[in-house]
């Protein structure tokens, strides 16, 4: 056996032993996230618009204009200056930028009034950025004045005009990308080594699990204090957690769910908690068409009183507490907490069981055959619900939603769904009941995407013309409209289309080698470059380094 | 004596065999008597405070959603074992007629079929699984079944169809055919029965790789779906809280591992029983 | 010889394309398709996706698509992923070195470490080195190894610290780091997986060696051997386990796919930048060229060991040729 034993040890014991000393003296971070990010230009992005790619390029790119925390997005006031040092609004449609002088990219280009205007053609047309082209429909013109100004026309007055020029669209390049057909743009050699006007530079990418970006030393608002910033994707959320624990990664987004993590993560020592408000919102969406087909009403679900029902059978503050602990509140209406509007709205409304029960009985359902389950004409009050398999607070939370129901005479059936297979049924109204969740834009103005009648992603296809009209005012209103939005919220919660489940707390697992960790909730990066941290020399690695 | 009953004989009289059947013994036994016992297996008593550990209440502890474990355990080899016993079942009976009939009848039956098997064969039963139950938003327990069923049988074929190809050219079958035995008379009564050996054999074999894939399904959240308990979808379930509750997840992993290792035995006393060489 | 390897390679090349399509055809089935996920970001309209279907080809007649598959396909081009946006064969050629070290790895301790341990089990039969080896391996093959992968990553990364929990690299070493540093880094990244997987397959080689040694030992000129006082290790290593050696060949033609499928819970479960992910995130995300790509690969593995074990019969033993 001693052959063995020699193995063993060559195995297991000398190799974590003989490891390469590491370079002492530059400082980095390394960001584990569930995806790598494959197109980290997301104008250039004819398909989905990943969270991955948008978090990366936070760090090429800069905006004209950044959110500040807890900043509204209506009017001016809520943003701070990035790569447009100021502005002038000329009148109720027309906005002018002044570019920072300073502004380089990364070849060492100054960014101009032309690579702004570049840029924003391409956002607009809807065959290279269909999404993009969306929601940038109330512009009407963009155009430079000079290198360093540009303007931004628009169709209509209304209070977010200065968050649709600044939000969506990072400009590009133009002097590297103008030559470069529309068609092949997505394909171009720019998407593999992308040039950047922001904090960090391309430097590399393997491809599959990681990206390597390093400080821009030229960035005009003051160098980054961290020399190297990786981005480490790891598809396994036990992996990535294993990465944190184990000290090959400082930062990981989502550490809860499960609840229980969050002591693993702060038993190390080494690590702490840091939650971020988010503009996520989990709701179960009732279908008011029916399934099999959709020119019908809903056998079940079209009667407002059972939506109601269901809603008051849920204890939604045990759920919530139960699967994310501190990290969530139950909404009023679909306002996540990080929307300004949800600081208008009154609290959700508890549980009552005997109410529910009343509804139902008043809808005609009764348990005449003593099963446990409401039945009306000899059919069963059965429901599915469709749960997307990869959000993990919402499969915890559909198991007790079923639990709950029953006790409320109502049998839940619950899918597990793959996620396309998920968004595909959604999007076809293939089901009873979704448990959907959003991410939304930081203006309630996304809310008439999902609630008003012709929403592009309104897929219960609920409507309310009522809930239209006051949300459109509320949009088109030229100052900030409070009792619109509350209006118009209080009839959406009254009309039932949904029961709104949680507002999560994002939580990041940080290690306690960073300092002044300044994570925004709408574009969690972009600060990484005013973070500090120990020289590489000095973490507390795991063993053998 | 019939040669299936003096094989069962043969693996009671191995150690390892002996050992093997107790397991699998005791495993039914729980499945079978678990839901008169024992609470719900979906039951959630008490949300807010799930992953207890093992007490007199719960010998097993309570998962995350606070369901019993035991409860789940116990129902989670109800189905896992029969959903082994009749997708493995499955796979035999449709492998050993294609053998049959491919062995028997030869020429471009033969020739057609073994093509199809070698290529079915070429691509890993995994992918194919995959394939089959992504088709399903929410896949019911029995097309679970059948498609793992489905996927099962190519090797059969080939085993029964070599047996058949060794006997057909035999004096004893060339006899029964001289008294007037017709096709199926000779392959059932006279070419099936000589296969049953290696049958039993793949058939044990069968049930663990069964268990196996199930939990491997689960992991990639194709197995069976919650609220049915599964052993495999247990652990899945379990993982995130593999360290902070461990006993949710090892409770069925050792179940998987002890019915695995008993199917395994058997099969292996049987492989013994039925070729005395190796032994 | 020449004729016997002919017709066994085209024998090979028509399984190899039956498989491709039998796989084309259960792959078109599977409903859902990765544009669905658009929706889930952003708001976008059903028009604009049904737009972006044309794109990719989805809205196609079945029979167009197929044809356009065959013919890629014996050119070498499996399309573009429509997850990734970039050429099937690329994306393949990436995963492709970190699944043959890790496949490489687990079939060479399968190869020396399986092999070893079963002849000592054959030779030392019914003792206790046997007794224990055989519960061993039946246990390591009895044991989920998802289940047993995440044990050792947690063990041994985030308990005691001293492997890697996941990934091929320490993500810190720059690509300058030179030829030694860098081989060591990727080696102790492939501890954890490759122990993992070994475990679960190193039981099956030991079982195969033990049954075929056995046999091998009765046979009568290695008891002649034993009887002329020959040296019990020669008589072990060079007359019997020779012929031990034949059901061991085919063991490897069956061994040869795990490069692949075996490494698809245990690449997730340590984040290995290998086939085997990129084949689970292709089911979930119904990339079609993609998950096509790597199942392919995976057959074409199969058909693969199929024909090298056949040579390396044919080579060891030529009767085999005119059977």
């Amino acid at each position: 056996m001693r052959r063995t034993h020699l193995l063993a040890c060559l195995i297991v014991v000398l190799v974590p032993a003989c490891t390469p000393e590491r370079p002492a003296g530059p400082s980095s971070v390394v960001l584990a996230v569930g995806e790598q990010s494959q197109v980290p230009v997301p104008v250039l992005k004819a398909t989905r618009n990943r969270v991955a790619d948008n978090d990366v390029a936070d760090l090429l790119f800069l905006r004209l204009a950044d959110l500040k925390p807890g900043g509204a997005t209506s009017g001016e006031s809520g943003f701070e200056p990035s790569l447009a040092s100021g502005w002038t609004r000329r009148d109720s449609v027309t906005l002018a930028f002044d570019l920072d002088r300073r502004a380089r990219w990364h070849d060492g280009q100054p960014v101009t009034a032309r690579d702004v205007v570049f840029t924003f053609a391409l956002a607009r047309d809807s065959a290279v950025s269909p999404t993009l082209a969306g929601l940038l429909a109330r512009i009407d013109s963009v155009y430079a004045e000079g290198d360093s100004r540009v303007v931004v026309h628009y169709r209509q007055p209304y209070a977010e005009q200065f968050y649709d020029a600044v939000f969506q669209v990072q400009p590009l390049p133009a002097h590297l990308l103008a030559a470069v057909g529309r068609d092949s743009l997505a394909r171009a050699s720019f998407v593999q080594h992308p040039v950047g006007d922001g904090p960090y530079r391309w430097v590399r990418s393997d491809g599959t699990s990681m990206i390597e970006l390093a400080a821009n030393d030229d960035f005009f608002l003051g160098r980054p204090h961290i020399d190297r910033v990786i981005i480490r994707a790891a598809g396994d959320a036990d992996a990535r957690l294993n990465m944190l624990l184990s000290g090959e990664a400082d930062v990981l987004t989502s550490v809860v769910p499960p609840l229980a993590n969050g002591d693993r993560v702060t038993s190390t020592g080494r690590l702490r908690l840091v939650g971020v408000p988010s503009t996520s919102i989990g709701y179960l969406l009732f279908n008011t068409r029916n399934p099999a087909d959709t020119a019908r009403p809903h056998p079940i679900l079209s009667d407002v009183r059972v939506r109601r029902a269901i809603g008051l059978a849920l204890d939604r503050p045990s759920i919530v507490r139960a699967v994310l602990g501190p990290y969530g509140v139950v909404p009023y209406g679909p306002v996540s907490s990080l929307l300004w509007v949800s600081r208008l709205t009154p609290a959700p409304a508890p549980r009552d069981l005997d109410q529910a029960r009343r509804l139902l009985a008043a809808a005609g359902w009764s348990d005449a055959d003593g099963d446990g389950i409401l039945d009306r004409h000899g059919k069963p009050l059965r429901l599915s619900i469709n749960v997307p398999a990869p959000s993990a607070a919402r499969k915890a939370m559909a198991a007790l939603v079923q639990e709950q129901l029953r006790q409320a005479g109502i049998q839940a059936d619950l899918l597990l769904l793959e996620g396309p297979v998920h968004g595909e049924r959604r999007n076809a109204g293939r089901f009873d009941i979704d448990f959907s969740g959003a991410t939304q834009d930081p203006t309630p103005a996304g809310l008439t995407q999902s609630w008003s009648c012709r929403g592009g992603s309104n897929v219960a296809r609920y409507c309310d013309p009522a809930v239209d009209s006051t949300l459109t005012r509320a949009i088109t209103s030229v100052v900030p409209a409070d009792s619109l939005w509350r209006t118009g919220i209080e009839r959406i919660e009254a009309d039932a289309p949904a029961v709104f489940m949680y507002s999560p707390v994002t939580v990041y697992g940080v290690s306690t080698r960073l300092h002044d960790v300044d994570i925004r909730p709408d574009a969690p990066w972009s600060r990484v470059w005013r973070w500090t941290a120990a020289a590489d020399a000095a973490r507390p690695d795991s063993a053998g380094r | 004596m019939s040669p299936a009953g003096a094989l069962l004989r043969a693996v009671w009289r191995r150690m390892s065999g002996r050992i093997g059947v107790v397991v699998l013994a005791a495993m039914i036994t729980g499945a079978v008597a678990g839901p008169f016992v024992l609470p719900s297996p979906i039951a959630q008593p008490d949300i807010e405070h799930g992953g207890r550990p093992p007490s007199l209440a719960h010998p097993m502890g309570t998962d995350q959603l606070s369901r019993d474990v035991l409860a789940r355990v116990a129902g989670g080899a109800r189905v896992s074992l029969s959903v082994a016993a009749i997708a493995v079942a499955m796979s035999i009976g449709v492998g050993a007629l294609v053998g049959l009939f491919a062995g028997y009848k030869g020429g471009a039956v033969d020739a057609v079929a073994m093509r199809l098997v070698d290529a079915a064969l070429a691509i890993p039963r995994l992918f194919l699984l995959l394939l089959l139950l992504a088709l399903w938003e929410r896949i019911p327990l029995v097309v679970f079944i059948v498609a793992v069923g489905a996927t099962g049988w190519f090797g059969t074929s080939r085993l029964v169809r070599g047996e058949v190809l060794r006997l057909r050219e035999s004096e004893y079958v060339a006899a029964a055919r001289a008294l007037g035995g017709g096709g199926g008379r000779i392959m059932f009564r006279h070419l099936l029965p000589n296969a049953i050996g290696p049958l039993l054999v793949a058939a044990t074999l069968g049930v663990g790789d069964v268990i196996l894939l199930e939990a491997g399904l689960s992991f990639l959240g194709l197995g069976i779906q919650p609220p049915t308990p599964s052993w495999g979808g247990m652990i899945f379930d379990a993982r995130e809280v593999l360290v902070t509750a461990p006993w949710a997840s090892v409770f069925p992993a050792l179940a998987i591992t002890l019915t695995v290792l008993a199917a395994n035995l058997i099969g292996d006393a049987l492989r013994d029983a039925a070729d005395p060489r190796s032994a | 010889m020449g004729r016997w390897l002919a017709a066994r390679v085209a024998h090979a090349i028509v399984t190899l394309a039956v498989a491709a399509t039998l796989l084309f055809f259960l792959m078109r089935i599977v409903p859902g398709d990765p544009l669905s996920r658009l929706s889930d970001d952003r708001p976008i309209s059903p028009r604009e996706i049904a737009r972006l279907r044309e794109r990719y080809g989805l809205d196609q007649p079945l029979g167009r698509q197929y044809a356009a598959f065959l013919s890629g396909t014996a050119r070498g081009d499996l399309g573009v992923s429509i997850e990734f946006g970039r050429p099937v064969t690329r994306l393949i050629a990436e995963r492709l070195p970190a699944t043959l070290l890790l496949g490489g790895t687990v079939l060479l301790l399968n190869f020396t470490l399986g092999l070893w341990l079963g002849v000592r089990q054959a030779v030392r039969r019914g003792g206790a080195t046997d007794r224990w080896l055989e519960i061993a391996s039946l246990a390591g093959y009895s044991v989920p190894s998802f289940w047993l992968g995440l044990l050792l990553a947690w063990l041994a990364a985030t308990r005691w610290r001293i492997l890697p929990s996941g990934g091929m690299h320490d993500v810190l070493l720059g690509p300058d780091a030179g030829m030694v540093p860098v081989t060591i880094d990727v080696l102790r990244h492939l501890v954890l997986p490759a122990l993992t997987l070994s475990l679960v397959s190193i039981a099956a080689t030991m079982r195969y060696q033990r049954t075929a040694m056995l046999e091998a030992l009765a046979l009568p000129f290695v008891q002649t051997a034993r009887a002329k006082g020959i040296a019990e290790r020669r008589v072990v290593w060079h007359h019997a386990w020779r012929n031990a050696l034949f059901p061991v060949i085919t063991l490897f033609g069956l061994w040869l796919p795990i490069l692949v499928t075996g490494s698809v819970f245990v690449e997730q479960v340590f984040a290995w930048p290998g086939l085997g992910s990129l084949a689970a995130g292709a089911v979930g995300g119904r990339d079609y060229p993609l998950l096509m790509g790597t199942a392919l690969l995976a057959s074409a593995l199969v058909v693969a060991g199929g024909l090298i074990a056949d040579l390396l019969y044919a080579l060891l033993d030529p009767r085999v040729r005119h059977a």
